[in-house]
């Protein structure tokens, strides 16, 4: 009887002792796999589109901008596309141009005052919502300053 | 309520069991008799618990470390100072390679010291033997890969050494390197090394030193007069 309780204690004690170390490598093992994904680099940078006199009222400009993302250890360019309109040449809109359905590029169709994505027929209304077609909710839109004449959206 | 889980997990163990023959497995290894050891006996099981150590933490490096010239040290930059508890993976990595080698050492020590290594372990022995070189190509083939000054000097060193090898020296300086110095090729030559060729024969090895050590049973403490 004493012998067994002893060779129950010694499997319990080995059991947690394994357990403990198990978790000690393994919760922070864990966050060593999914660290990178939460990595926001960039966000809430201003970026410079261009001069504010390139955008009139009527048809939205597509504005791009070239930004440095840190991936890891490497620094990319990527493009950053975004339709930018406005009414009084004081205020500005930006719009991304990512079709927020799957990922389309939209292109604006002046004829029909909406952005038109080719992939599965969607049209946007110039404010961004969604006029017909499959997105579950409007084209993404940027905050946006003016200074000395240069137009700048902050990145999300 | 206690006794019918048991129950319950008996049924699947049965189940399995019937289909496996896990049991017998289980017992022929773990609840096989021992004579009265000490604590000195349990150096293998130290070596073979930091190996696991370092099979873990090294599949963990690899999601992130590259073996390319221009990125191999950055990545263990990025590794060690940005990611969460890279610091800490590649640490364990780290001082698990020179605790592999004390401990390797270590046991085979216990191993002469009580001649352990006579009949029938004469292949036990053998094994470990390679396993010890193993260990050591470990951890010449993983200096380099941090890429850093130490690391280029080291294998410089370390091939230079092996050029002293009669005849074959410099054939085999060349080869290591994949040229007549290190250069861009040597980086991913030591890093398959190190993740691939190395592992594979390292753990088919352990595997046979195992069986041995379970088919044959472990040695008791030499008496006085043996
Ligand atoms: C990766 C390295 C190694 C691992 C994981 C390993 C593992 C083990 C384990 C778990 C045992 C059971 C008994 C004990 O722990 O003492 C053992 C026994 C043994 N090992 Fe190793 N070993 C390694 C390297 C070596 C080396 C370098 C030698 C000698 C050159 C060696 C020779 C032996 C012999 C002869 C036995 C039988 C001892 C006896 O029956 O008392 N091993 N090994
Ligand atoms: S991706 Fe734009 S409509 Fe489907």
């Amino acid at each position: 009887m004493a012998d067994v309780t002893r060779r129950r204690f010694l499997v319990r004690a080995i059991a947690v002792m394994a357990g403990a170390i198990a978790a000690m490598v393994g919760a922070p093992a864990i966050g060593y796999l999914i660290g990178p994904s939460s990595d926001r680099s960039g966000s809430g940078d201003w970026i410079p589109l261009g001069t504010a006199t390139s955008v009139q009222p009527g048809d939205p400009v597509l504005m791009k901008a070239t930004v440095e993302r840190k991936s890891g250890w490497l620094t990319d360019s990527q493009e950053v596309s975004v339709f930018v309109s406005t009414e009084n040449g004081q205020n500005f809109t930006a719009l991304s141009n990512v079709c927020t359905h799957l990922g389309c590029r939209v292109r604006w169709v002046p004829d029909q005052s909406g952005f038109f994505c080719p992939c599965h027929n969607a049209v946007f209304a110039r404010d961004g919502s969604v006029a017909t077609g499959p997105p579950p909710r409007p084209l993404d839109s940027f905050e946006t300053k003016l200074e000395d004449g240069t137009i700048f959206i902050k990145e999300a | 309520m206690a006794n019918r889980k048991e129950t319950r997990s008996a049924r699947v163990g049965d189940w399995v069991d019937e289909r496996s023959g896990w049991r017998l497995a289980w017992s022929t290894v773990f609840i096989r008799k021992i004579p009265k050891v000490n604590w000195l006996y349990t150096l293998g099981s130290a070596t073979l618990f930091v190996l696991v150590i370092q099979v873990v933490t090294g599949v963990l490096l690899t999601f992130y470390y590259v073996p390319e010239p221009a990125q191999a040290h950055a990545s263990v930059r990025y590794i060690t100072h940005e990611l969460s508890f890279g610091w800490l993976i590649r640490g364990l990595h780290h001082f698990g390679a020179s605790a592999m080698v004390i401990l390797t050492i270590a046991h085979m020590l216990r191993v002469v010291l009580y001649g352990a290594y006579k009949y029938p372990r004469e292949i036990t022995w053998l094994t470990g033997v390679m396993l010890l070189l193993l260990v050591f190509s470990f951890g010449f083939t993983g200096y380099l890969l941090p890429w850093d000054q130490r690391a280029y000097w080291a294998s410089v060193v370390g091939t230079q050494i092996a050029e002293v090898t009669p005849f074959i020296g410099s054939w085999l300086k060349t080869v290591m390197l994949g040229g007549e110095e290190i250069s861009a090729l040597t980086l991913p030559r030591f890093y398959g090394a190190h993740v691939w060729a190395l592992p594979a024969i390292l753990l088919s090895l352990v595997g046979i030193h195992l069986y041995l050590v379970v088919r044959n049973g472990i040695t008791s403490i030499p008496k006085k007069d043996e």
